[in-house]
């Protein structure tokens, strides 16, 4: 990992006791990933530089100047030009130079263009499209090139660059594949983007990140990269299967409440490309699905009945 | 007109009816018996102990600061104890939830409490911690010290305090009954849209929070008019605004964000109710709605409300610092000048809540670089009290102790706050557990602050001082717990713990829930230290001085202990910004007035109370939707103003004589009260 | 009431005269306050305003500009003018201890305050008839959200004044009458620049015709 070096700014942290292994963003994946992983490893590390000396002195100094060690005491002691001048100054420049840092990597990072990745690899090939739309529980993955929609499955060929559109049918949700891709708010009536890019073949999980009801706990998509050869492969095979995913399917089966215990995906070929444009006017014209009771006020009561709860994850 | 609302609906009641009460659920049921129980203990002794009179006529009536501060801080600790209920029920969830081969019990599939009702719980969490625990205990201690600090009878305006104490009771006992007779929001405390809409939100919990968070923040716009009123029309001659105490400053600070601040989320969480009550189209994602104007809305109230929070707290921060440490407060004017800074910038920042919403690099680089100034200020703040200390002499009370731990956490909040303000940072941590573990560093900031003050004031307003052995168990307690539960929460988030969680799909995070939730176990511990240290306290009742820790500094010192109800015999002339440690420095601090004057005080009055309970009436018929009792409450609150304003009462006047006949028998106490000081442990007052 | 200090100079300690505090001063200076924060309600629907007025807001529906007319608006902004000019009357009476003149300055506020709001309410009516009610859509919903805010300043105002003209009558000039009275003035000015506001803003910036 190029980033193990600075690690090491890190080094107190680790002193306090926590080993960074089994910590999950501390091994990003893919040019995004690294490249928040870098900016936090920098922005905490040059804060620490402050934050570690004046907590030493918080501590440091009660005890040196505690009332039984007749330490030098100056009780009328209460200003000092220089000092209050450090004292404004010193925090200004760290700002400035954090806000520096926190400005120009968001002008690297903008999920929605996401420049970074226009000198990975893979922009030398055309991006692979995806749709996510969030229902009331579940991810929809609807990649309108290949014709496929997947549910709960978000399968993309390695060395690709992903360009990710977002909606979701009627309240917020938030996209989000920790080590992989930033953070990125999928919401109702409106289009968000997000994109990423990994080299080699790995598996994560996604999941929502923005409350939005009873199911959200359950939010999990699978997240799988895979060589481009077996991307094709699954491609052929998705697209062979007779369930045909159409806009009349998608608001009758499968945008209405319903949770998907344990993210059992599910696969579609699909003929309207258009769904996903027709959810965000729906959206915008007004069309809410209603969470029926029994999903809500019981949802735990029915996970029993869901043969998916069953189902290894 | 009227949105439909599913279910039935009787013009009589609304939509109360029996279902309405969840009796087939056993943790209410169990809450239920335990808060009847509790209630008719309360209820019974008053009546045994003849006490309803007094209670009515020198508490619920009265308009006295001090007296209405101690009634804002028992509220904040009776809600701060709901609070963590809230908590640890959070908390044992988790714990149990992990991974779908988890157990599930009490009708739960997983941990046993289904989702539906883990969301109300954590939403009341948020709420009421917020509003109805930190609000009310800073309001509180405002209320006690501030017109002292300023050498003031009372507030300027005393009946607009009661109205003020009174509105809040309203929302606090809406939030209560919520869990006895319907639910409360499941859409977390900041009311997610389009979320808390009708269309999602059908039930009557979205209301509760909407109208309990409306009529307290009503009651906290009163208070801060009354507050910047007290500090700019009542100070003592001679208080110029560089001798004003630097915790009155930073009320000053927090109360002009209250009065700005407040308003906008009255105006937010009106339009949310125009949708939810007649169908307009604010905030919903369809016919023209904007949701992202409530996000918006929110924010620019809901980041200013945490500095309204914090300012307070680093007030009671200084003035501790510096009497603990025998010295002045170091760089007062700065001091001052980074209090209003931080109110100041506080305005511009609000939108690092969203960051994942996509508002363009240019926006995003704007309020990134601008929450980070707020670290500039606040930087200058840590560093004066560190100065402060810094050639001191030391005293480690347990309120010294408190502020100390309070700035630690302060560094640690500050720090990951600072991480989260950079925009790439929140793009990894947003809405995970790492943000929780950031507010809930800074928020026991305010709670260190707060015991601090409590522990510091007491002996002030109770004429006796908390045992100081129980005291620091509490303390040491209290600080283990808050590492064992918040320092893993940092952990899960960079785990990628999402926040709001009811069940845990990541087997992997299990250590370190259970740490957390040992955490919670320490926090029983430290809540009996608690009830002990004021058990024993009371008991043994070690009458306290004028100023029972020696060092104190500022007016309200200067006064006897307890305080009479007129505060001052006499109003101080102020000569420098430590009145009481420039007399102290010149000898002059037994000084006592030589002749009295007349003094003019306000009556009390039942009418605040009234109004008080009426706008609960009021907004509980809202929220069950019984129109005729909403708008008869209303009518009642609004006649009863108009009675008021008939009233030709204003006040009576305590005549000279009284007041000498009162301030000889006060000597006397405290004469007694420095005495005992002297004697050894167990010599005690029963002697005198 | 003077001490010595240790150096032996006379200081005052203890200041008798300091409780006088001027009590309509800080009543006033508290309802200023007060009206800020209400400004600050004003503004926010005002932003929401500025936010919806947008034709992806108007969701189909009709924008202000196909529906506000100006002219109409100007009347009703000379009527509330009127009406504050009414008061002023009224203040200055007030320091002449004229009864009668308070009472006629306040009746004629309240007789004009009448009169726009039944124009304004007039219009609201009509344009709900006509299909494009306040749940027609976000930007109609905040439209008859900002006239009605002002709307209901105006008609507690009203209620203010009969409750002044009644406590005139009861109480002649007390202090706490007086204070009402100004604060009562500060509030009716308040509600006007208000609506000046919105006419400008809503009416002309707006393009009504
Ligand atoms: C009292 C409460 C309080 C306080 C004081 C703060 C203070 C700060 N907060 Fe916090 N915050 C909350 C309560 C608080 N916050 C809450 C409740 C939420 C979540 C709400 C929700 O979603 O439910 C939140 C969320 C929150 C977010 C959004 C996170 C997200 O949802 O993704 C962000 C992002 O910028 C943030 C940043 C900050 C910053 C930069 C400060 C700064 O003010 C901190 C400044 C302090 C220091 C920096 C330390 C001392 C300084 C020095 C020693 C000087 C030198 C140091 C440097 C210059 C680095 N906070
Ligand atoms: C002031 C604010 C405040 C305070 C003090 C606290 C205190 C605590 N909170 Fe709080 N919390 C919030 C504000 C606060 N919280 C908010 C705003 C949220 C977000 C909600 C949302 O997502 O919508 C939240 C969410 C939240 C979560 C996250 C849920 C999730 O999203 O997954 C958790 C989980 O552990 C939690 C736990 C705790 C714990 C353990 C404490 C402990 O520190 C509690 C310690 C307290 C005590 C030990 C009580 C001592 C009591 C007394 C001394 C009084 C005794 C008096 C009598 C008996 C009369 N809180
Ligand atoms: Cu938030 Cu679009
Ligand atoms: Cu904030």
């Amino acid at each position: 990992m190029r980033h193990w070096r600075q690690l090491g700014l890190l080094a107190p942290l680790a002193l306090a006791g926590c080993s960074t292994d089994n910590i999950r963003l501390f091994h990003p994946d893919g040019v995004m990933g690294g490249l928040e992983f870098h900016y936090t490893l920098w922005i905490t590390g040059i804060m620490l530089l402050i934050i570690v000396p004046t907590l030493l002195m918080t501590i440091i100094f009660p005890l040196r100047y505690h009332h039984t060690r007749n330490a030098k005491y100056t009780p009328d002691w209460h200003f000092s030009a220089p000092i209050e001048i450090l004292a404004w100054v010193i925090p200004l420049g760290m700002v400035v130079v954090l806000a520096y840092m926190s400005v120009s990597a968001i002008y690297r990072i903008d999920p929605w263009t996401a420049p970074a990745l226009a000198s990975a690899p893979g922009a030398a090939q055309p991006p692979i499209n995806v749709q996510v739309i969030t229902t009331d529980w579940q991810w929809v993955f609807i990649y309108p090139d290949q014709k496929i929609a997947t549910i709960d499955d978000l399968v993309v060929p390695a060395g690709r660059r992903i360009n990710l559109t977002m909606t979701s049918t009627d309240v917020m949700n938030g996209f989000y594949i920790p080590q992989v891709a930033p953070m990125v708010d999928v919401m109702p009536a409106m289009i968000s983007k997000d994109a990423f890019e990994i080299d080699h073949p790995a598996e994560f999980t996604g999941f929502s990140t923005d409350f939005s009801g009873a199911g959200f706990s359950w939010m999990q998509f699978k997240t799988r990269i895979v060589a481009q050869s077996d991307f094709d492969a699954w491609v052929k095979s998705v697209q062979a299967n007779p369930d045909q995913l159409t806009y009349g399917v998608f608001t009758q089966k499968i945008a209405p409440a319903q949770v998907n215990y344990g993210a059992t995906p599910s696969y579609f070929s699909v003929a309207d490309t258009g769904i996903f444009g027709k959810v965000v006017m729906d959206a915008m014209n007004g069309k809410t699905y209603p969470v029926p009771d029994s999903l809500t006020k019981s949802v735990a009561s029915n996970e029993g009945e869901a043969p998916a709860s069953t189902a290894a994850k | 007109m009227q949105v439909a609302v599913d279910g039935p609906w009787t013009p009589l009641l609304g939509r109360l009816s029996l279902e309405a009460i969840p009796y087939t659920n056993p943790i209410l049921i169990f809450t239920f018996a335990i808060a009847a129980i509790v209630g008719l203990v309360v209820v019974g002794s008053v009546l045994y102990f003849k006490k309803v009179g007094y209670i009515w006529r020198e508490w619920l009536c009265s308009v006295d600061h001090k007296r209405i501060g101690v009634m804002y801080i028992i509220l904040g600790l009776v809600m701060l104890f709901r609070g963590f209920i809230d908590g640890v029920m959070i908390r044992t969830q988790q714990a149990i939830a992990i991974g779908p081969n988890s157990p599930g019990y009490l009708g739960a599939a997983h941990g046993y409490l289904p989702p539906y009702h883990f969301d109300q719980i954590y939403s009341a969490h948020g709420t009421i911690m917020l509003i109805f625990a930190a609000t009310p205990l800073l309001t509180g201690l405002g209320n006690v010290i501030v017109p002292l600090q300023v050498g003031a009878r009372d507030m300027a305006f005393p009946y607009l305090n009661a109205v003020s104490l009174w509105l809040t009771v309203a929302g606090a006992l809406l939030c209560m009954i919520s869990l006895f007779v319907g639910e409360f929001s499941n859409a977390t405390w900041v009311g997610l849209m389009p979320f808390a809409e009708m269309s999602s939100n059908p039930g009557v919990g979205v209301d509760y929070w909407m109208w309990a968070l409306q009529v307290s923040s009503l009651g906290t716009t009163f208070n801060s008019i009354n507050m910047i009123a007290t500090i700019v029309k009542m100070r003592a001659p001679g208080m110029g605004w560089f001798r004003v105490p630097v915790f009155t400053w930073a009320t000053m600070a927090t109360a002009i964000i209250g009065l700005t601040a407040f308003p906008v989320l009255t105006a937010a969480l009106c339009m949310l109710g125009l949708d939810r009550y007649v169908g307009t189209h604010f905030f919903t994602a369809g016919m023209g709605g904007n949701y992202m104007l409530y996000i918006n809305l929110f924010w620019t109230w809901g980041h200013p409300e945490v500095y309204f929070l914090m300012l307070p707290a680093f007030g009671l921060i200084s003035e501790i610092v510096s009497t603990f440490s025998s010295k002045a407060l170091f760089g007062y004017p700065t001091m001052i000048a980074a209090s209003l800074g931080i109110a100041g910038v506080g305005w511009v920042v609000w939108a690092h809540h969203f960051f994942t919403m996509g508002m363009g690099p240019n926006l995003i680089g704007f309020f990134s670089a601008a929450t980070m100034i707020v670290g500039i200020p606040t930087g200058v703040k840590a560093f004066n009290w560190i100065f402060t200390m810094y050639r001191g002499r030391i005293t480690l009370a347990t309120p010294m102790l408190w502020a100390i731990t309070a700035i630690v956490l302060l560094l640690l909040g500050g720090i990951t706050g600072m991480m989260l303000s950079a925009s790439v940072v929140d793009y990894t941590v947003h809405d995970s557990v790492f943000v929780v573990a950031h507010f809930h560093c800074m928020v026991l900031v305010i709670g260190a602050g707060i015991f601090a003050a409590v522990t510091y004031w007491w002996p002030k307003v109770f004429g006796f001082k908390l045992n100081e052995t129980l005291g620091q168990w509490f303390f040491w307690t209290f600080v283990l717990a808050s590492v064992l539960v918040f320092i893993p929460m940092f952990q899960a988030g960079l785990d990628g713990e999402t926040r709001r969680l009811d069940y845990l799909f990541d087997t992997s995070l299990r250590p370190l829930m259970l740490a957390e939730v040992t955490g919670m176990g320490m926090y029983f511990v430290s809540l009996f230290c608690f009830l002990a240290m004021l058990v024993v306290s009371l008991v043994k009742r070690e009458p306290a001085g004028q100023d029972p820790w020696g060092t104190a500094r500022s007016l309200e010192w200067l006064t006897h202990t307890p305080v009479p109800f007129y505060n001052f015999a006499v109003t101080p002339q102020v000569h420098a910004l430590d009145e009481l440690a420039w007399r102290r420095a010149n000898g002059l601090e037994k000084a006592q007035p030589e002749r009295y004057v007349p003094i003019h005080m306000p009556s009390s009055s039942g009418l605040p109370f009234i109004i008080g309970m009426l706008s609960f009436v009021c907004t509980f018929a809202l929220v069950w939707r019984i129109w005729w009792l909403a708008g008869a409450s209303l009518l009642a609150v609004i006649l009863l103003v108009i009675i008021r304003s008939f009233d030709k009462n204003e006040g009576y006047v305590l005549s000279a004589d009284t007041i000498a006949e009162m301030e000889r028998k006060l000597h006397t106490v405290s004469l007694i009260a420095e005495q005992s000081k002297v004697l050894p442990v167990g010599g005690q007052v029963e002697a005198h | 009431m003077a001490s010595h200090t240790q150096a032996g100079a006379d200081v005052v300690l203890w200041n008798a005269s300091a409780d006088a505090h001027d009590n309509i001063s800080a009543r006033t200076y508290g309802f200023w306050l007060y009206l800020l924060s209400d400004a600050l309600i004003i503004a926010a629907v005002v932003a929401c305003y500025a936010v919806l007025d947008n034709p992806l807001n108007a969701a189909g529906g009709p924008l202000g500009n196909q529906f506000l007319s100006a002219s109409k608006g100007l009347v009703q902004t000379f009527l509330v003018l009127g009406s504050v000019l009414s008061y002023s009357l009224a203040t200055v009476a007030l320091k002449r201890g004229n009864k009668l003149g308070v009472g006629l300055g306040m009746v004629g506020a309240i007789l004009l305050a009448v009169l726009f709001l039944g124009i304004g309410m007039g219009d609201l009516a009509a344009l709900s008839a006509a299909g494009n009610g306040f749940a027609r859509s976000g930007y109609l919903s905040c439209f008859f959200t900002l006239i009605v805010t002002h709307a209901l300043h105006m008609g507690f105002g009203i209620l203010w004044m009969l409750v002044m003209l009644v406590q005139i009558g009861v109480f002649g000039f007390t202090e706490n009458v007086v204070a009402r009275l100004l604060n009562l003035r500060m509030f009716w000015q308040f509600q006007a620049s208000v609506w000046v506001v919105v006419y400008i803003y809503v009416y002309l910036f707006g393009g009504a015709h």
